[in-house]
């Protein structure tokens, strides 16, 4: 009895010593490592826009987020678009409630700072305060537009599918066409050597320039990738003027409609991919049309 | 095993030759076949070995006598735990460069055997000192187990070294995948047997 009271405080204790040092060292580190991580979501934003520290972006590209959300009322179901208007040049949010046919159901007015809508706490609170009970939500996804001049130069979408281990999170542009204009993983526990190998140029720069008529009906093709093209993919790597102008098109157009090459030994995360990144375009597409369309009735002075 | 008489020198060199974690103890097997794909690979998960196993040496060191005997593994596993945690936080915060490399690797090491087996056959039984050269030796044998399996991976299974094209050709991709690793393995640790006879013999004669 001596014994098992013991052992039970001495695992206690060293539990408790653990858990604080960790709490410790996350409280000291939290901040920084959500700045770290902020800061390298926009760099890629701005990489997958062909932007660098050498080309570094124009002055007039914005970047707004509009943030999903599902709201249930009772039996009935809603999209709550929460979508940044512009009114006299100040910035605000309004939530916009779609049936699920994609009718308009009614607008909300939002008391939040555009600064503070990435926090998801602050939105929360924002729409606590017109959702009123029995109405509750939650949140879905975000998507984020690039406008340059009053026009949209793209759309950046976050997301996040199952891989071969964990789950897969990436990064996805597209063109106001919906065509792919590049993809980034961003985080991911893939095996090292096999799987991992998505994050390589020669893989996720596959999906790039893919036409979204070609993206419905993607396929992985297990055929070893051309020798040419994989040269192609990874040109970033090499010399400047290693491809020609002509030569770069030539590939281009030549695997422009080409399913995806599997990679070697991970054909399941190449697939995972492959289907994530489809099911991301297919069910974006269908929003986006559903959710312009609610704003070109409405007149919804939105800001992109 | 009692207090080691060894020299701190000969601590360092034991680990990295006499008792490589890979080629001699044949330990943390998994990690040793699934990861050393390139070079690269086994170098960061090296690194991340050689952090973790000596700071946890150190500390079940420094506690050793508060530690009751029964939960001496659970101890060690929730300080090594600790320690991943600690390291993949900071690096997160600090140093995200690094992190973006290694951060994979850092979290795999929980369950690494090699750093239990040292913390219960040395540093449970060893001061400080000692068992902070037995762990850097250890993590820098692994280190170089790794980056062995890794050369000889990467070279014959992907042509290339550190990424970058070497032969021009993927000779046998077969090396990438995860039963060559043990190929490899069997290999390096036959020639290592085989060192150890020839100067073994060579002493004898002598």
């Amino acid at each position: 009895m001596k014994q098992i009271l013991r052992i039970t405080v001495g695992l206690t204790v060293s539990c408790l010593i653990a858990a604080f040092i960790m709490g410790a060292v996350f409280t000291v580190t939290d901040k920084r490592k959500k700045h770290n991580e902020h800061l390298n979501v926009q760099e890629t934003m701005l990489g997958l826009l062909g932007y660098s520290k050498k080309n570094p972006p124009p002055g007039d590209l914005k970047f707004h987020r509009i943030y999903r959300y599902i709201v249930e009322d009772g039996k009935s179901k809603y999209l709550g678009y929460m979508v940044p208007v512009e009114e006299g040049g100040k910035e605000d949010y309004q939530l916009v409630l779609i049936g699920l046919k994609g009718d308009f159901v009614s607008s909300y007015k939002l008391s939040i700072a555009p600064e503070k809508a990435e926090e998801a706490v602050e939105r929360e609170a924002a729409i606590n305060q017109v959702l009123k009970p029995p109405k509750t939500f939650t949140y879905a996804d975000a998507v984020i537009v690039a406008e340059r001049g009053g026009k949209r130069v793209a759309y950046l979408l976050p997301g996040e599918f199952p891989g071969f281990k964990t789950f897969i999170t990436v990064m996805l542009a597209l063109d106001p066409g919906f065509k792919i204009l590049g993809l980034e993983i961003m985080e991911q526990e893939e095996d090292p050597g096999l799987g991992a190998e998505i994050s390589q140029e020669y893989f996720k720069n596959q999906f790039k320039d893919k036409s979204f008529k070609k993206m419905k009906e993607i396929k992985v093709v297990k055929e070893p990738l051309p020798d040419e093209y994989r040269r192609f993919l990874e040109r970033k790597k090499w010399k400047e003027g290693m491809f020609t102008r002509e030569e770069i098109e030539r590939i281009r157009s030549k695997y422009q409609d080409h399913d995806i090459y599997a990679l070697t030994g991970a054909t399941i995360s190449s697939k995972s991919v492959t289907r994530g990144v489809k099911n991301m375009v297919k069910k974006f597409a269908y929003r986006i049309k559903i959710l312009d369309g609610v704003i070109a009735s409405r007149k919804l002075a939105v800001a992109f | 095993m009692p207090v080691t008489k060894k020299t701190n020198a000969q601590l360092f060199f034991n680990g990295i030759l006499n008792e490589n974690p890979i080629f001699r103890l044949a330990l943390s097997m998994c990690p040793a076949v699934g990861i050393s794909t390139s070079l690269m690979n086994g170098l960061l998960l090296g690194i991340a070995v050689l952090f973790v196993q000596v700071a946890s040496s150190c500390t079940i060191a420094a506690i050793k006598d508060y530690i009751h005997p029964r939960i001496r593994i659970p101890t060690y596993t929730l300080t090594i735990a600790t320690w991943v945690t600690v390291i993949d936080l900071s690096l997160a915060a600090f140093v995200p460069e690094a992190y973006k490399a290694m951060g994979i690797f850092v979290k795999l090491i929980v369950a690494f055997a090699i750093i239990t087996m040292r913390l219960e056959m040395f540093a449970a039984k060893n001061p400080v000192v000692p068992s902070f050269w037995d762990g850097l030796g250890m993590g820098l044998g692994f280190t170089f187990g790794m980056m062995t399996l890794g050369f000889v991976r990467e070279l014959l299974g992907a042509g290339t070294l550190f990424g970058h094209d070497v032969l021009g050709t993927r000779p046998l991709l077969f090396f990438i995948l995860p039963a060559a690793g043990f190929f490899c393995v069997g290999f390096i640790m036959a020639i290592f047997n085989y060192v150890e006879l020839v100067f073994n013999r060579i002493k004898k004669k002598s």
